[in-house]
């Protein structure tokens, strides 16, 4: 038994020593983000060959994390809010602060699911679980209520929310089949093979929805950070970005 | 099985090995302090070793958190001092599942040091042999399934452990996502099939370690 510790000892070392590398970014992003960003990721460390690790959870999830001192470079948010939060900690570097995508909301079905053509069909029996991100703090959610609210449905069916994690878990409850519908991004919509787009919110009956990202003041490799952060901005990602139907803001 | 799910289970298995490896020497010094003597504080230490046994995990994460993150009491000291960071780290899910399973590996090697006979120790004194001689050479040894089943189970815990770990280190892909955590997120994320592999890997691994700890614990010596 004393022997032991000291075989593993050395190969615990390596995985280790492996993982403690330390010259590279960790970038905190929106979940809805996830497809667009590993593959710009995957094209910015061919280029560069600077390694940029992300951590894909709902935004107000990674505030949170940021605020309780979760090494991160860069947080690329689905809201202004969860932005706002972090400015007013002064956690983020101010000036590198810009809005850089846009995005629009959608109703989702399983794909042989309750047809839906108008927003108020939303209301009917057959939808007896509408899944969100959860309002109270997950971006989506919170988009997702305030376009119900400005379309007279949340008190009808607030009753039959099922609040999820983030918007793609929110999605998956869709898929699954386990929830009748759903308020996704557009873009989510667009990856997933299970549902299908019922209805398409129109960007000016929707609440407008800003990506905003900024470098983090507790970050200890801002200028690897803000180098990512201006790629982000680019060209080569805004096509990538478009592909995945995100909107341009300029 | 794809290499981020064999880049999951290896970081796993490391970091519970790890973390038992971490409090075997503190969790074998308890356990004998707790056998052997009678100390002022004794019940309360016991108390509070045992407490992340009924504690909801989250509480000990929660905990953990606040008291390590950047802005926290030993958190705000590591960061000023050494530059270092513990939360949402790698080091984060070591503290986290050396918490979690250190009742575990204590009151397991507790009992099997309280069976060895205090006679065949008292006999090791009275040749004239000092007290780490008699700890490592008597006790130690006469302790040893009892204290190999505790580690075990201790290990098997960590390896199980999910709401301690989800609060202080997070799920950062390739950096402090750990099998239960992988596979919660995979069912939020309704990826079945990563979930099944994961699920019945994590399965298989239990069984072993608390087959090989049953067979320890009944044969005697």
């Amino acid at each position: 038994m004393k022997s032991r510790p000291r075989v593993l000892l050395p190969v615990l070392g390596l995985l280790l020593a492996g993982l403690a590398a330390a010259s590279e970014i960790t970038v905190f992003a929106a979940a809805s983000l996830t497809n667009a960003l590993k593959e710009i990721g995957t094209r910015y460390e061919k280029t560069t060959g600077e390694k940029v690790i992300f951590n894909f959870a709902a935004s107000n999830t990674l505030a949170q994390q940021i605020q309780a001192g979760a090494p991160a470079d860069l947080f690329f948010s689905a809201d202004e809010a969860k932005m706002d939060d972090l400015d007013q900690a002064n956690l983020i570097v101010r000036d590198t602060r810009r809005d850089l995508l846009g995005n629009s909301l959608v109703i989702i079905t399983p794909t042989a699911g309750v047809k839906i053509t108008q927003a108020g069909d939303l209301t009917q029996i057959a939808i007896k679980h509408l899944s969100l991100g959860d309002p109270k703090a997950v971006p989506a959610g919170v988009y997702a209520k305030a376009w119900l609210e400005s379309a007279g449905l949340w008190e009808a069916l607030q009753t039959r929310i099922v609040p999820a994690e983030n918007v793609r878990a929110a999605m998956a409850v869709v898929e699954s089949g386990n929830a009748e519908a759903g308020i996704v991004y557009k873009t989510d919509a667009a990856i997933s093979k299970k549902v299908v787009i019922a209805l398409e919110i129109p960007a000016a009956e929707g609440p407008k929805i800003i990506y905003p990202a900024a470098v983090l003041s507790d970050s200890r490799n801002k200028e690897a950070a803000r180098k990512f952060l201006l790629h982000l901005g680019g060209k080569q990602a805004a096509e990538i970005f478009a592909k995945f139907g995100f909107t341009r803001i300029d | 099985m794809s290499a981020e799910e064999l880049q999951i289970v290896a970081f796993s298995v490391a970091m519970a090995l790890l973390g038992t490896l971490l409090i075997l020497p503190p969790g074998l010094a308890l356990a004998w302090l707790l056998a052997r003597k009678n100390w002022w504080g004794k019940s309360l230490v016991e108390t509070l070793v045992a407490m992340p046994l009924v504690v909801p995990p989250v509480v000990t994460g929660l905990v953990l958190l606040r008291l390590l993150g950047r802005r926290g009491p030993l958190g705000s000291w590591l960061d000023q001092t050494f530059q270092m960071d513990i939360v949402f780290t790698w080091k984060a899910v070591i503290l986290a599942l050396s918490v979690m399973s250190l009742p575990f590996l204590v009151r397991n090697a507790r009992a099997a040091i309280e069976e060895v006979s205090p006679e065949l120790e008292q006999m090791a004194r009275t040749l004239g042999a000092p007290e780490w001689r008699v700890f490592f050479f008597i006790t130690l040894p006469l302790a040893r399934r009892g204290i190999i089943a505790g580690m075990l189970l201790a290990f098997a815990r960590a390896l199980g452990e999910f709401g301690a770990t989800i609060m202080v280190a997070g799920n950062i892909p390739g950096k402090t996502t750990t099998l239960s955590v992988a596979i919660y997120q995979n069912v939020q994320l309704g990826q079945d099939a990563t979930v099944w592999k994961l699920a019945g890997i994590s399965a298989a691994i239990a069984f072993i370690v608390l087959w090989l700890s049953e067979l320890l614990q009944k044969k005697k010596p």
